[in-house]
C-alpha cells in the first residue's frame, strides 16, 4: 500500500511540474501596459483667444471666385451651373455685396440700372480679405471660422485647393493684423469614406504650412480645453451622406491621437439630442458627441421669426443641460435670414426667412443667451448664395438688375445702413462679452 | 327554487375562491431625491399644490402606466411604497427645463438626485416694510427662451405659501422677456386681506415668477416671515 502511495505521490509530481512548465514556456509572456504618452501641451504665450467662451465669431465661406483674379476660377459660387452660368437671369448668389469700400474689384455680367457695371470681389485677393478683417475689428465681430470644404480641396482639384489655401492664407495674415480670432472648420459634405479620412493628410499638411500652432505666427489661432481647436461639421446628419457617425468617430480618434494634440469641435444636426428629423437615429452620435469639446448644431432653416420661440425653445435649453451634464461645451448658432431663389432657380425663395430689419437675428442672440450660452456662432459672415450674410451687401434698391425673368437679386432693407448685420452682431458679442445693458428687445443705433 | 340556491352557491364558491390572496409580496424598496438647481447647487422650491412631479416608469410591463411623485416645497421627494425593479425616471411639468430620463434600480432606499436648470431665478430679493405696505424688489434671470407670463408676492400663514396656496397676493401680469437690467418691484397691501389675515401676526412671504410655457410651475425665491 505504501509503495502505491508513493507512486501515485510521484505521478502528481510529475504532472505539476510538466503543467508548471507548459505554462511557463508555452504562453507568451503578458503583453505590458503601452507606454503611457503625455498630453500635448502648447506654449499659448501671447496667444489672445485661449477659448471659445466668451465669443462671438462667424463662419467665413471664402469660396467665392472673379473671372480676371489670379485663382483662374471663373466666377466660381458666384455662377449657377443648373440655369448656365452667370449672366442676368442666372446666378447663384441672392444678395449682393456693398462694394463701395473694396479697392479690388471685378466688373460682373449684372448692371444697375442706371447702366453701370456692378462689381464683385474675390477672397482669392489679399486686400479684400483684409477689408473683411478689418470690418470685424471695426464692428467687434471676435473671428471666424474658415470654411474648407474636404470635397473641393483633394489633391485632384489642384485649383480647388490652391483657392482654399490662398484664401485661408489671406485670413491669417488679415486676423493677426487685426486681432481676430481664426479657425479652420471643415465641412464633409458631399464626402465619401475615404474623404473623410483624407482630412487628416490635410489637416497635417495645413499645421505645416502655416506653422498653426506657433504662438508667435498664429497667436489669433483659437484654442479650447488648451488645445488648438479644429471643427469637423457635418456629422451625424440623416441626409443619405456616404460617410457613417464610425467614420467621424474614427477621424476625432485619430485628430486629437494618444497625446490629445488638438480640441475638437463638431457641427452636427439641429435635433441631436433627440435624434429625430434632420438627424440619424443612433446612439454612436451621443458617443461621439462626449468624446468631442464644442457642439454647435445647425440651426439654419430650421425657424423663423413666428415659431422661433417655439422651436427653439424646446430644443435650446434642453441642449445645453445636456451638455453640461455631459462636460461638452455648447455653441448655438444665429443667422439674420435665409433668401435662396437664385441658387433654387425658384423666385418663390426670395427672402424665404426675412431678416425683419435685424429682429430675427437679435430673437436668436437674446434666446442664446438666456439659455445660458456661452459663445455663439453666426451663419455666415460672406454667405450670399443662401443669403445669410453679414457683412455690408447692398440695399433693396441698390441691388443690379437680374433679367428680365422674374429674377431678382435680394437686397438690406432700404431704410437701414448696408452695416446693420455687422453692427448687429457686433452688439451680440458686446453682450457675450458680459457688457451690460442688453435684453430681449433690439438695440437701437 | 332549491337549484337556484345551488347556483349561488356554486357562483360564491367560485368567487371566494378567486379572491384567494396571492402570494406576491408587498413593495419593498423607496426612491427619494432632490432637485438640485444646477448652478447655484441650492434646491430648487416647489408649490405643494399642483407642484412638480417624478415620473416613474417601471420595467417589464407593456403597456405601463407611469407613476408620479409628488415633489415638496422644499425640492425633495420621496416614496417608500415601490416594488424593487429597474425603473425609468425624470422629473416633469415642473419649472425647470426637463432633463434626460435615466433608467436606474430601485432596490433598497435608493436615492437619485437631479441637477435641472430652472425656467427663471429670482435675485436680489428684498422684501421690506415701507409704511403699510409690504415692497418687493428683485432681478430676474431667464433661463428659456419665451415670455414670463407673471410675478407675484403670495401670503400666508403656513410657510409652504405659493401661487397655487396663498390667503393673499398682488401679482402683475408681464407677457414679455425677463429684461436682465430691470429691477422688478411688487407692493402688497396688508389691508386688503385683513379679513383672511389681520394685522399684527407674522405672515410668510414668498416671492414668484411664472414662465409663459406649457405645464410650466412658478419659481420662487425662498420665503421670508414679516410681521404685519
Amino acid at each position: 500500500m505504501k509503495k502505491v502511495c508513493l507512486i501515485l505521490a510521484a505521478v502528481v509530481l510529475a504532472a505539476g511540474i510538466s503543467c508548471s512548465k507548459k505554462s511557463t514556456g508555452g504562453n507568451p509572456p503578458p503583453t505590458p501596459d503601452p507606454p503611457e504618452v503625455p498630453e500635448a501641451v502648447y506654449d499659448e504665450t501671447g496667444c489672445l483667444y485661449t477659448s471659445y467662451k466668451g465669443l462671438v465669431m462667424a463662419g467665413y465661406q471664402g469660396w467665392f471666385a472673379a473671372e480676371g483674379d489670379a485663382s483662374e476660377r471663373g466666377w466660381y459660387h458666384y455662377r449657377n451651373g443648373n440655369c448656365g452660368g452667370f449672366m442676368p437671369g442666372c446666378a447663384a448668389v441672392d444678395f449682393w455685396p456693398d462694394m463701395t469700400e473694396y479697392t479690388k474689384k471685378y466688373p460682373s455680367p449684372f448692371s444697375f440700372a442706371d447702366g453701370g457695371n456692378a462689381p464683385l470681389y474675390s477672397p482669392y485677393d489679399e486686400e479684400t480679405v483684409d477689408l473683411h478683417f478689418k470690418w470685424m475689428k471695426d464692428y467687434g465681430i471676435d473671428g471666424v471660422f474658415m470654411q474648407r470644404f474636404v470635397v473641393e480641396i483633394k489633391n485632384e482639384n489642384a485649383k480647388g485647393k490652391r483657392h482654399f489655401n490662398k484664401v485661408l492664407e489671406n485670413a491669417l495674415k488679415a486676423a493677426k493684423k487685426y486681432s481676430r480670432a481664426i479657425c479652420v472648420m471643415y465641412d464633409l459634405s458631399g464626402c465619401t469614406s475615404a474623404d473623410v479620412a483624407y482630412l487628416e493628410q490635410d489637416w497635417e499638411e495645413l499645421q505645416r504650412t502655416f506653422s498653426l500652432f506657433d504662438n508667435k505666427t498664429n497667436p489669433t489661432y483659437l484654442r479650447h480645453n488648451k488645445k488648438p481647436l479644429v471643427v469637423i461639421w457635418g456629422v451625424g446628419f440623416n441626409d443619405n451622406r456616404k460617410y457613417t457617425i464610425a467614420d467621424a468617430d474614427q477621424l476625432v480618434t485619430r485628430l486629437k491621437g494618444p497625446s490629445k494634440k488638438v480640441s475638437v469641435m463638431l457641427g452636427v444636426p439641429y435635433y441631436w439630442r433627440t435624434m429625430r428629423n434632420d438627424t440619424e437615429n443612433s446612439p454612436a452620435l451621443h458617443a461621439l458627441i462626449k468624446k468631442s469639446d464644442i457642439i454647435m448644431p445647425w440651426a439654419v432653416g430650421r425657424y423663423g421669426n413666428d415659431n422661433y420661440a417655439n422651436v427653439a425653445g424646446a430644443e435650446l435649453a434642453g441642449d445645453i443641460q445636456w451638455c453640461n451634464n455631459n462636460k461638452v461645451d455648447y455653441v448655438p448658432l444665429a443667422f439674420p435670414g435665409f433668401s435662396w431663389g437664385n441658387l433654387r432657380n425658384d423666385p418663390s425663395l426670395y427672402n424665404s426667412i426675412p431678416r425683419m430689419k435685424g429682429e430675427f437675428l437679435w430673437k436668436q442672440v437674446a434666446g442664446a443667451k438666456m439659455s445660458g450660452a456661452k459663445s455663439l456662432y453666426l451663419a455666415m459672415f460672406d454667405e450670399i448664395d443662401e443669403g445669410t450674410a453679414l457683412f455690408k451687401c447692398a440695399r433693396q434698391n441698390e441691388v443690379p438688375l437680374n433679367g428680365n425673368g422674374g429674377r431678382q437679386f435680394v437686397g438690406i432693407e432700404n431704410d437701414l445702413p448696408s452695416d446693420h448685420y455687422l453692427w448687429l452682431s457686433g452688439q451680440a458679442a458686446k453682450w457675450f462679452h458680459g457688457e451690460s445693458g442688453y435684453s430681449a428687445t433690439l438695440p437701437v443705433r | 327554487m332549491k337549484r337556484l340556491q345551488y347556483l349561488f352557491l356554486l357562483l360564491a364558491a367560485i368567487l371566494f375562491g378567486a379572491c384567494e390572496k396571492d402570494n406576491f409580496d408587498g413593495p419593498t424598496a423607496g426612491l427619494s431625491g432632490r432637485l438640485i438647481d444646477a448652478d447655484t447647487k441650492e434646491l430648487l422650491q416647489q408649490d405643494i399644490v399642483r407642484g412638480s412631479t417624478i415620473e416613474i416608469v417601471e420595467h417589464g410591463y407593456d403597456p405601463v402606466r407611469p407613476q408620479y411623485l409628488i415633489v415638496k416645497n422644499d425640492g425633495t421627494y420621496e416614496n417608500s411604497m415601490l416594488f424593487e425593479n429597474m425603473y425609468t425616471v425624470r422629473p416633469v411639468r415642473g419649472n425647470f427645463v426637463t432633463p434626460e430620463p435615466i433608467d436606474i434600480r430601485i432596490s433598497g432606499k435608493t436615492v437619485q438626485d437631479f441637477n435641472v436648470t430652472p425656467y427663471l431665478r429670482i435675485q436680489d430679493l428684498n422684501i421690506s416694510k415701507q409704511g403699510n405696505l409690504v415692497v418687493a424688489t428683485f432681478r430676474l434671470q431667464q433661463n428659456v427662451i419665451g415670455n414670463v407670463q407673471k410675478i407675484g408676492i403670495y401670503v400666508d400663514k403656513d410657510p409652504r405659501v405659493g401661487e397655487p396656496m396663498r390667503l393673499g397676493q398682488k401679482e402683475q401680469t408681464l407677457n414679455a422677456a425677463a429684461d436682465p437690467n430691470t429691477v422688478y418691484r411688487l407692493e402688497y397691501n396688508p389691508d386688503e386681506f385683513k379679513a383672511q389675515m389681520p394685522l399684527g401676526k407674522s405672515y410668510y412671504f414668498r416671492v414668484g415668477a411664472l414662465m409663459s410655457l406649457t405645464e410650466a410651475k412658478p419659481n420662487y425665491a425662498p420665503t421670508v416671515k414679516l410681521d404685519i
